[in-house]
């Protein structure tokens, strides 16, 4: 091609290019057009720079460069362009005046039950220090639920456990006695729904040999009538260790640390003596109130503390009755209500909530940080 | 247990106030449930003379008194009309503690007034409260008018536990404060007694057989029957009782103060002159004391007559020969009877006494004699001017002494993880037992009598810790070997559902276990099956749930109430059946959905849920919890729990792996598996639109909930080993959309199946993207739409393949189900 040739559509692409008001082409699209134009595959710019390697050598040296240049020029105005118009654009969802307060639907999740939430964070704490789950059937026999925790027929400890029992059910092996049906006294019999999470314990240590550390949560059932603060169904927590060497002092250790993760470090536990059959010494203990935080206040009743658990040193008499030699073997159990605990965390006033199901209730609860 | 704080203080020199005490005795291990104040409610007010009365300088309605308590004079300015000189009235000086406050001096219409004639109502006593009290003109001026009232009186209602029968008495809790609070005991009272030895007591027969270890009779002769005196009655009153006459109260007072059950019988009504201790014969009946007829039976211990029962043994005596006015001879029982005698015949009969509460715990056999000396003292003292009373006749046959606990402060600090010094040890051990020989490290301690509940070394550690205080002991962590928790499988399988269902947007549900008759019976379950409640609490809670699905209706039927639109509910739980090996308990997991998918909102759709969220939810849960493979199976097949869905929205969830078909022969029943191969039966679980009978009964049909319920044990049963990584294809994969047009009863999974059937290795999934009927499609057909993904995880699909595997396909549904392409 000859240079005059070249020099002519050069000049003309260049005028055009000069010519060129950016500010009059609106759109990212229109932009796009004239970047096509002059700077596409066979953009007119693009063909001068092609044809370039065919002019004479002192052309080139002295066009290349104005070449070179009117593209890069180009291509900077091109591009400063198009940061002005991708700037208007981004604000374009401003000017359409999208009402962004509008409310998003609310996510299809779920919630666990309290009941669950807090068994969960306790067993958590309690797998953390050392504590596998077992689990125990909620149908129970006299001998698990009572007998073999050093609660003999005829107790008076028994008061304490209104007990439902299943009616023409007897432990297998048992006759049925005469008039079967009408509440059963005679010792083995009848089957029941446990009334406490501890027959988890004979059970374990009728299948494991110690030493063992075991936490239990489940139902249990008693023959309450229904108010704001007794259930006839209701859910426990018990706790087991068994080792050589175990002392009172390991278990007022173990619900210190226990209770502290659960209800926060601040929580300060009393220990007052009790009685539980299968375990002597027998504590109840209390925490310092979750509300006044032990000032006094109408839910302690002024004291400052909450009853929350019964503990104590396993009875060697419930050693014997598993067949472990109470020389050998000592230990702790506590057993904890979950519904009442609950209640006291969340300030929950009535006991029948639990069971009513209502979602409001329900949606108020979540897997809590500890 | 009621206790007379003044009671008490006749026993103990008790270092401090009834609500101090009370602070101090969880420590001890009892509860103070309540105090309530008897008596006048004031202090500081004395009976006073009125010396004189004028006329306030300043108000025409008040009188300027001079009013002398004996040994001052006071200047009072009185309101009352009645007021008048020579008067004896109750008066409260400056400083005195009145139910409304506390009195100081005040100027009135600007004369000082240093104290105040009270009214009835100031001192919140009966009587006519128009004026000022005024007292009988023969009263001393000076003394305490309080005390003048018989004084006053805090009642502690203290909670015991049943092993220490020991505190349920007067005399029994202040030995307990002396023990741990050490607080000193008071000299007993004396209690002297005239026995006429040419008096005998009744013989008394006991059986051999040790329900009646120890009987003390005696006869009492020439007893007045009358009122008590006050103090009595006060007493009575105090803890409860009502005051009935003179000898019934002495039993009431005794059995109060030591705790020792008495009996009086009027001696004349006993026939034979003889008492005998045996067991009911059957149809022997009894009116007792409380005024109600007892069929006895032959478990109930008795004490008889020559010819009838006039008791029943440490819990109530007879009508019949109750002590009445007329009675002029007193029989009186102290007695031991065994704990677990006293509690089988309470119970058969659902009577309960005073008598029977602390027999049942156990009664300090040594005391029976000792009880029956001070009634009887009593009896003289209070009962007549010529009470003659005979020896005692002490039935006692096999004397027992506990038997020695061998201890040392070492072991003791052994169990109780505590550091406590040897002779503090040693200490507390003596203060709880007298009877504690050997030195610090060998001990021999014989509990005291009334201590039944002491027998190891872990009683007596109890009872150190108990007086060291608990908080002395110190806290620590045990150690124990490092290994790693075991996992519940159970556990692990039924959180990881729960998270997975609550994160599929339902509610955790927890439901009773227990349900109606009428609810059973609406479900379907043979009632051969159920399993019943011997002594259940409600008629509404007669069975245990054979589903958990009347549960969760109760719930969605109260949310509804409660104007819920949509509620999606779940529960994890037991379900029970009874079969020939006894009671079946499993583990079941259900959800009902109800309503639209959302809430009315303006970005929701507004579908309803149904049988294919229920569906969606099934398919993510099962595929989170278990490695099985499952297929849904929609044919009715007269399975076990069928009748609780609509006729032709039931599908059942089953094992792909396990045997095929769902009719496996089993009776109708709970569980989802067959009975004879649990562990891989066919079917874990069924889904579909509830039935309209059931949405009906539990009133929760507006609209149609869609149901699911699953055996957890079997799905957890079920599960797989641990996944491998499939690798990714780095090659394209090519997709065909296709309509075929086939039968409208086709079931679509029928034909998925076969296009699976085929194996073909290009093809990667086919996903079923469009159903269609109506225009241009012929009646009874259906157009369904199924988009063909094909990939190879080693090289690029030419185009002829893909060809070829689409027309194997057609050519297979063709064949098997007369698909054609729709054009």
């Amino acid at each position: 091609m000859a240079t005059s040739d070249w020099l002519a559509s050069f000049e003309a692409a260049a005028a055009a290019i000069g010519a060129w008001d950016p500010s009059a082409t609106p759109t990212l699209e229109a932009l796009e057009a004239v970047r096509v134009e002059y700077l596409g595959r066979s953009g007119r710019l693009t063909e001068a720079l092609k044809g370039l390697k065919d002019l004479p050598l002192e052309d080139r040296k002295l066009l290349g460069p104005r070449a070179q240049s009117a593209r890069a020029g180009l291509e900077e105005r091109i591009a400063r362009r198009r940061a002005e118009l991708e700037s208007r654009q981004d604000l374009s969802m401003e000017k359409s005046g999208v009402d962004v307060t509008l409310p998003a639907l609310p996510a299809l999740r779920g919630r666990l039950h309290p009941v669950t939430l807090m068994m969960g964070d306790m067993t958590r704490v309690l797998g953390l220090m050392g504590y596998s789950l077992a689990e125990g059937p909620l149908v129970e026999t006299d001998w698990h639920n009572f007998e073999a925790l050093n609660i003999p027929a005829h107790h008076p400890a028994r008061d304490a456990h209104d007990t439902v029992y299943l009616k023409d059910l007897w432990r297998q092996g048992t006759a049925v006695p005469e008039g079967a049906g009408s509440p059963p006294l005679a010792g083995g019999g009848p089957l029941l729904m446990r009334t406490h999470t501890s027959p988890v314990q004979v059970r374990t240590m009728e299948k494991t040999k110690p030493p063992l550390k075991i936490v239990c949560p489940g139902r249990a059932f008693r023959r309450d009538a229904v108010d704001a603060s007794h259930s006839a169904v209701f859910h426990q927590m018990e706790c087991l260790a068994i080792d050589r060497g175990v002392t009172f002092a390991d278990l007022k250790g173990t619900l210190d640390v226990f209770m502290r993760a659960l209800l926060g470090q601040s929580t300060r536990l009393r220990f007052r003596p009790s009685f539980f059959p299968f375990t002597e010494p027998s504590a109840q203990v209390d925490v310092n109130c979750l509300l006044c935080g032990g000032k006094g206040c109408p839910v302690c009743k002024g004291s400052g503390w909450l009853e929350m658990l019964g503990a104590g040193v396993v009875n060697p008499n419930v050693f014997k009755l598993a067949g472990l030699d109470p020389e050998e073997w000592t230990g702790f159990a506590f057993g904890i209500g979950i519904e009442r605990l609950a209640m006291m965390k969340y300030r929950i006033p009535d006991i029948r909530l639990f069971y009513e199901n209502d979602l409001r209730f329900l949606d108020q609860f979540d897997e809590d940080i500890l | 247990m009621k206790i007379s704080f003044n009671w008490l203080k006749e026993h103990a020199d008790v270092g401090c106030g009834a609500n101090e005490l009370a602070g101090m005795l969880p420590r001890l291990g009892m509860d103070a449930d309540s105090i309530a104040r008897l008596g006048p409610a004031f202090t500081g007010v004395v009976t006073a003379e009125v010396l004189s009365k004028e006329k306030h300088p300043a108000a025409d309605r008040l009188s300027l008194c001079r009013v002398s308590d004996g040994l001052m004079t006071y200047s009072v300015v009185c309101g009352a009309p009645n007021v008048a000189a020579g008067q004896k009235v109750p008066f409260a000086k400056a400083g005195a503690v009145l139910p409304g406050g506390t009195l100081s001096k005040a100027k009135i219409r600007g004369v000082e007034s240093e104290g105040m004639i009270c009214s009835c109502k100031e001192l919140v006593l009966e009587g006519d409260a128009s004026g000022i009290m005024v007292l009988d003109p023969s009263t001393k001026a000076g003394q305490d008018f309080a005390a003048l009232l018989g004084g006053s009186d805090s009642v502690l209602d203290i909670e015991i536990t049943a092993n220490r029968p020991d505190l349920l008495s007067h005399l029994g809790l202040a030995r307990e404060l002396s023990v741990c609070l050490g607080f000193p005991m008071k000299a007993a009272e004396e209690r002297p007694l005239r026995e006429d030895a040419g008096l005998r007591s009744f013989p008394v027969e006991v059986p051999s057989t040790g329900e009646c270890p120890r009987y003390v009779g005696r006869l009492i002769e020439g007893v007045a029957i009358g009122e008590s005196p006050d103090w009595l009655k006060t007493k009575l009153k105090a803890v409860g009782l009502r005051p009935i006459n003179n000898v019934a109260d002495i039993t009431n007072f005794i059995l109060m103060d030591t705790g020792q059950p008495l009996h009086a019988f009027d001696a004349d009504l006993i026939e034979g002159g003889r008492i005998v201790v045996r067991f009911a014969k059957a149809g022997e009946k009894m009116t007792a004391l409380d005024g109600r007829d007892y069929d006895l039976t032959p478990e109930c211990l008795v004490i008889a007559d020559a010819s009838k029962p006039v008791a029943i043994a440490g819990v109530m005596g007879g009508s019949a020969t109750a002590v009445t006015t007329k009675t002029k001879r007193v029989f009186l029982e102290s007695a031991n009877f065994s704990p677990v005698t006293v509690r089988r015949c309470s119970q058969l009969l659902r009577l309960r006494s005073d008598s029977s509460y602390r027999f049942e715990r156990g009664t300090d056999i040594s005391a029976a004699e000792g009880a029956s000396r001070s009634a009887a003292s009593l009896i003289q003292r209070l009962c007549g001017k010529a009470v003659a009373v005979s020896p005692p006749l002490d039935v006692y046959p096999g004397k027992k002494e506990p038997s020695p606990i061998r201890v040392s402060a070492d072991r003791i600090n052994a169990i109780l993880g505590s550091d406590f010094p040897r002779d503090e040890i040693r200490r507390a051990i003596e203060a709880v037992s007298a009877r504690t020989q050997g030195e610090g490290d060998a001990l021999t301690v014989l509990a005291p009598t009334w201590r039944g509940d002491l027998a190891t070394p872990s009683d007596l550690a109890e009872e150190v810790a108990r007086i060291l205080g608990y908080d002395r002991i110190p806290s620590t962590v045990p150690t124990s070997a490092l290994r790693p928790t075991e996992e519940l499988r159970s556990c692990a399988v039924a959180g990881k559902a729960r998270s997975r269902l609550a994160a599929l947007g339902l509610h955790e549900a927890l439901t009773y276990d227990f349900i109606s008759e009428k609810h059973a019976s609406l479900l379907e379950v043979p009632e051969d099956r159920w399993v019943r409640l011997a002594n259940p609490l409600t008629e509404d809670w007669t069975v245990l749930r054979p589903s958990l699905i009347p549960g969760l209706l109760q719930s969605l039927r109260r949310n509804i109430e409660r104007q819920a639109e949509s509620v999606r509910l779940f529960e994890l739980g037991k379900v029970y059946s009874r079969d020939a090996a006894g009671v079946r308990e499993r583990s079941h997991l259900a959800g009902i959905l109800y309503g639209p998918l959302a809430p009315a909102h303006w970005k929701a759709s507004k579908e309803k849920t149904g049988l294919f969220e229920a569906k969606t939810i099934l398919a993510d849960l099962l595929s989170g919890v278990s490695g099985l493979e499952w297929t849904t199976q929609a044919r009715d097949g007269g399975f076990a729990g069928e009748d609780l869905l609509l006729p032709g929205s039931r599908v059942f969830i089953r094992n792909a792996s396990g045997p095929k078909g769902l009719s496996c022969g089993c009776p109708k029943g709970l569980s989802f598996g067959c009975p004879k191969g649990l562990s891989f039966g066919s079917v874990l679980g069924r889904l579909g639109i509830l039935h309209p009978k059931l949405a009906r009964a539990w009133e929760v049909d507006r609209e149609q909930p869609a149901v699911f319920e699953l055996d957890l044990e079997l799905l957890a049963g079920a599960s797989s080993g641990s996944k491998v990584f499939r690798p990714l294809s780095p090659f394209p994969s090519s997709w065909r959309d296709l309509s075929v047009v086939v039968r409208q009863d086709v079931p679509y999974g029928e034909i998925e199946a076969a296009i699976m059937g085929l194996k073909l290795s290009e093809l990667d999934f086919v996903q079923l993207v469009d159903v269609y009927s109506g225009k241009g499609v012929a009646d009874g057909l259906r157009s369904l739409s199924l988009r063909f993904v094909f990939q190879l995880p080693d090289r690029t699909l030419k185009d002829a393949e893909v060809t070829a595997a689409v027309d194997r396909i057609l050519a297979e549904l063709k064949n098997r189900f007369g698909a054609e392409l729709r054009k």
